[in-house]
């Protein structure tokens, strides 16, 4: 299985999907990251020789911003909105969506599974 | 959909002059303000603003961070006090 950036070991599937596998890489991205190599995107991530492997470690941490660097700077940019004390940051603290959705309903990624109020009209209707 | 380049940030003329005025007097008051639309510029950090959010002004403090986003959004219009407690039904 090969290695690429640290810790990740994508397998036998093709490339462009195995690359996939890396936090920050998608699809159309491991794609691009492919006919930058000049490697077929459909050779199976096990047969790729130590050269491509190289080149392609070279290209994205050349060009891109992946793992746990995507994710400190993800990250920094939350706690930036919540230090200013804006809406948003605000949102970000309650855990509740930021982009202006509905809360009434739905909303349920942000929120968690639902916490049942006891005695609520729902709950009485339901019985 | 963002706002085209070509405008420049929305800033309220009558703010920016006011700030303009308060740089050369050298005062740093806290300036009521209801331009709630009004975007954060650089010539605002350092300065106060009480925003008006409806019903009372907000005091906000301008950081270099703050640069970009609106007045308005220091300034929330809601209070979400937490629900009621419903009585407990009796058997």
């Amino acid at each position: 299985m090969p290695r690429i950036i640290g810790v990740d070991i994508p397998n036998d599937k093709p490339v462009w999907v195995s690359l996939g596998y890396l936090y920050g890489v998608g699809r159309p991205l491991a794609l691009a990251i492919c006919k930058k190599g000049g490697i077929d995107p459909n050779v199976k991530a096990g047969q790729l020789t130590e050269d491509q492997l190289s080149k392609v470690t070279g290209i994205i941490e050349a060009d891109y911003v992946v793992e746990g660097q995507l994710r400190r700077q993800v990250q920094q940019n939350i706690s930036r909105l919540k230090e200013i004390g804006c809406y948003r940051g605000l949102r970000h603290r309650r855990g509740l969506p930021c982009r202006g959705q509905r809360t009434k309903t739905n909303a349920r990624t942000r929120k968690g599974p639902r916490k049942t109020v006891a005695g609520k009209k729902s709950v009485k209707e339901m019985r | 959909m963002s706002r085209s380049l070509k405008k420049g940030p929305y800033v309220v003329e009558r703010l920016f002059g006011r700030v303009q005025k308060q740089k050369q007097n050298g005062s740093r008051d806290p300036l009521k303000t209801w331009a709630r639309s009004c975007t954060v510029v650089p010539e605002f950090v350092g300065h106060t603003f009480m925003v008006h959010n409806g019903k009372t002004f907000h005091r906000v403090f301008v950081t270099e961070d703050m640069v970009g986003h609106k007045l308005g959004e220091f300034s929330p219009t809601r209070i979400f006090r937490g629900h009621t407690m419903v009585k407990k039904e009796e058997a």
